[in-house]
């Protein structure tokens, strides 16, 4: 016994991504989304434009969404949970809760694909004031407002004269407990901060950082156009606390490249908050029984070479349930986690009818 | 003797020393001056990146913007090691608001290139200082009265010393060997040998001229000089910013240049080298250029050795001629030609040799650059010269030898002898430098 469907968990750009590949290669999968809608984070979340060029999310999450309901292979499930996970590789049994009421289904395998969600602000041990000011928003504040294309101080309505992005929050952090780097917030606030400097030519734009981790292609293609084209000003050295004065801000932290202390006044502050596991990707990784690591990602646990295995046979991981990772590692991963799925309903069912 | 030099501290922060009174015992306890920094206020400053906007409307500033701050440059900058001056730093100072165009930074650069030579970003300082400079002065902000004294013996002379232009051939007559002035005789000539300033009055570097000519005599170069009609070629001037007096300069050079014919010219100076190779083509003219060595180097095995030298010495490149303009190569094929010398390179030579403190209009800024620097460049090189065990520093640059014999004085090193290389090329081959 067993079956060749697949079920994929989560329906954000990982998910969509991995079931397009299952139904592509002529496998069935079941879509499973909490949510009631496919397009997972950048969608829940607002997102303007796609990093690291900055295509409009919306359309963008929207057309790899269609590619998966268009088809007939695939049996999406939005509002809909996964409690219990029962059964064994090649046969596990799903027990699903939605609007429709609870029903099991028996897969051959999985790919868990339930996100990161942002770094909460109000969890770092600085003295940012992100629940305290108005005016110190987290980098998806600031994508929603970009998405609207209206960038203004929550304060008093009117479009900031100056405003900085402080990196790391939430990230690279023993206190935290978050050690990791988050790896796209670099990209991401420099990416923003272009989108900024297009939409008010006179907000002088700032970036405060530890070391830009602008890998690969980012260096060329968001962090130096940000840099020689936009005019967005890159200081090395941190702010550590945020202060109000009048009705600006004024941040305090050291210029490490001149040994100086550094205040200076500001409109607006942007937290680039990091990436956490999602609810979800918690919730699953004990539903499904698969371990995690130390930060409660999935632990892919079969080294470099192998990214997207568990410690379960037959469920696979993918994108940012697994850590930290753009849209690139994401998609790249889906496919991955989808051809390893699939290879592995059909050699079971190879073997079974052998 | 390490290889970076003291550091002053920063001056902005620190005062002498300060006196606090005890609020138990009510006594004075003097604090050193570290310390202080504890007790200046801090200052809330308005960080504003508009420099960057201002600098930008001169073409060729708009690279400053560009650096990132890796920092590759500051331990190659020749000023760096003297002083607190780093191109990084002039990048981070008018982000925070600094105007460049009246802070001392702007005439520091020396325009050596080692900083473009490291730079990931080629940010270009070579681009970036004249400019600016340029743009200070259009707006009115003060020169140093030095350089600018400078500028109007060049404007009214044609020459950066002030000396009479009826005088510029006046270091052929102890010469020994007859050399053709172009204007008394405009027969073509395969030679038109460019000797700028330096090699023209100053006493030292009349002697280089002089062996000069000898040594081009006994090798059959046909070549003749414009002699009163000689202007400098102004490449230190453009690049201390006065562009409109290069570009004045170049009109009268290409009108006078056109009267004679030759193949191809021949200057001692690498700065005129590189006004002829680099900023004359972009302008429209075209020469055949060879800087002196470049000429003489292919041609040793044709020379009659007469002596041999029994000299240690150590090699300075000239930053026009070497990091700029890649030649490294001719001027040792001269030294090493001749018998009895031995050549000891010093740590930082060739593409990483550091500079004398002359280019840029640096040659012209000594009294005001002492005020930013513990010593002179050229003092530091003469350091790192004794350093090789060299009894002699050998140079190709006619900025070079006067800067080096003060130095060599100043900082006690009187023994190091200071050389260009035709005069030992002449010396080897027997001439007597005297001329007689």
């Amino acid at each position: 016994m067993g079956s060749e469907t697949v079920a994929v968990i989560g329906g954000g750009p990982g998910g969509l991504r991995a079931a397009h590949g299952i139904v592509d290669v002529g496998s069935k999968v079941v879509l499973i989304e909490k949510r009631e809608f496919l397009g997972g984070t950048p969608i829940a979340e607002n997102y303007a434009g796609l990093t690291p060029h900055g295509e409009a999310a919306e359309p963008q999450m929207q057309r790899m969404a269609e590619l998966v309901t268009s088809n007939p292979n695939a049996d999406v499930r939005l509002g809909t949970e996964v409690v219990s996970c029962e059964g064994e590789p090649g046969a596990y049994l799903l027990t699903l809760t939605g609007a429709d009421g609870t029903e099991t289904i028996e897969v051959g395998a999985i790919v868990l694909a339930t996100g990161f969600k942002h770094f909460d602000p109000g969890r770092e041990t600085q003295m940012y004031g992100y629940y305290e000011f108005p005016d110190v928003i987290a980098l998806p504040d600031l994508e929603a407002m970009l998405k609207e294309h209206s960038v203004v101080r929550p304060s008093n309505g009117e479009a900031p004269k100056s405003l900085c992005f402080i990196q790391c929050v939430g990230s690279r952090d023993r206190q935290i407990g978050n050690e990791y780097c988050s790896k796209v917030c670099c990209g991401v606030a420099s990416k923003e901060a272009i989108e900024v400097r297009e939409l008010l030519p006179d907000c002088k734009v700032y970036i405060f950082y530890i070391d830009m981790r602008m890998y690969g292609y980012w260096e060329s293609e968001i962090y130096w156009p940000a840099q020689e084209k936009h005019h967005v000003q890159y200081v090395k050295g941190m702010v550590t606390e945020v202060l109000p004065k009048g009705d600006k801000l004024i941040i305090r932290g050291e210029d490490t490249t001149m040994g100086r202390p550094m205040e200076i006044p500001m409109d607006m502050v942007v937290l680039s908050v990091g990436m956490e596991p999602s609810v979800g990707t918690r919730e699953m990784a004990r539903v499904l029984g698969v371990k995690q690591n130390r930060y409660g990602f999935i632990d892919a646990v079969a080294g470099p070479l192998d990214p997207v295995s568990t410690d379960r046979e037959g469920i696979y991981a993918c994108g940012a349930a697994l850590g930290p990772a753009d849209l690139e590692d994401t998609v790249s991963s889906a496919s991955n986690a989808a051809l390893r799925a699939v290879a592995f309903v059909r050699s079971r069912a190879a073997a079974a009818t052998a | 003797m390490p290889i970076s030099g003291r550091k002053v501290p920063p001056s902005a922060i620190e005062k002498e020393s300060a006196t606090v009174a005890s609020s138990i015992s009510g006594r004075e306890v003097d604090l050193p001056a570290m310390w202080n920094r504890m007790f200046e206020p801090r200052v809330l400053s308005e960080h504003t990146p508009d420099g960057f906007a201002r600098l930008q409307e001169m073409p060729g500033t708009e690279s400053l913007e560009w650096c990132y701050g890796c920092g590759k440059c500051v331990p190659v900058c020749p000023v760096d090691v003297v002083g607190e001056y780093g191109p990084r730093k002039v990048h981070r100072k008018v982000q925070t608001g600094i105007d460049l165009l009246s802070d001392p930074d702007l005439w520091l650069c020396t325009t050596c290139g080692n900083c473009l030579r490291v730079c990931p970003k080629e940010v270009d300082m070579i681009q970036i200082m004249p400019a600016a400079r340029e743009k200070a002065m259009t707006d009115g902000a003060a020169v140093p009265s030095e350089l600018q004294d400078v500028f109007e013996k060049t404007f009214r002379y044609g020459n950066a010393l002030g000396e009479n232009p009826r005088k510029r051939a006046m270091w052929t007559r102890d010469a020994g060997v007859p050399v053709k002035v172009l204007p008394k005789d405009p027969t073509p000539v395969d030679v038109l040998f460019y000797v700028e300033d330096y090699w023209s009055y100053h006493p030292r570097g009349q002697q280089a001229a002089r062996a000069f000519a000898r040594v081009a005599t006994a090798l059959g170069v046909d070549f003749g000089i414009l002699g009163h009609e000689e202007k400098t070629l102004g490449d230190s001037q453009r690049l201390a910013g006065e562009k409109g007096l290069f570009d004045s300069l170049i009109e009268d050079v290409t009108a006078t240049l056109a009267k004679y014919e030759f193949t191809r010219i021949v200057t001692p100076d690498p700065h005129g080298f590189n006004a002829l190779v680099k900023e004359y083509p972009k302008r429209g003219h075209t020469f055949d250029v060879l800087h002196y060595t470049q000429l003489l180097a292919p041609m040793v095995d044709r020379i009659t050795w007469q002596k041999e030298l029994p000299y240690q010495v150590t090699f300075h490149d000239p930053c026009y001629l070497g990091r700029h303009n890649g030649e490294y190569d001719a001027p040792r094929t001269l030294i090493n030609a001749i018998p009895g010398i031995e050549l000891r390179e010093m740590a930082r030579c060739r593409a990483n040799g550091y500079c004398c403190g002359g280019g840029g209009g640096g040659m012209w800024l000594d009294g005001f650059t002492r005020d930013y620097t513990t010593e002179r460049l050229s003092e530091r090189r003469v350091r790192e010269a004794v350093e090789t065990g060299a009894d002699m520093l050998v140079v190709c640059c006619p900025y070079e030898v006067s800067r080096f014999e003060d130095a060599a004085k100043s900082t006690g090193n009187g023994h190091l002898k200071i050389r260009d290389i035709i005069e030992l090329v002449d010396e080897a081959m027997g001439n007597d430098p005297a001329g007689s």
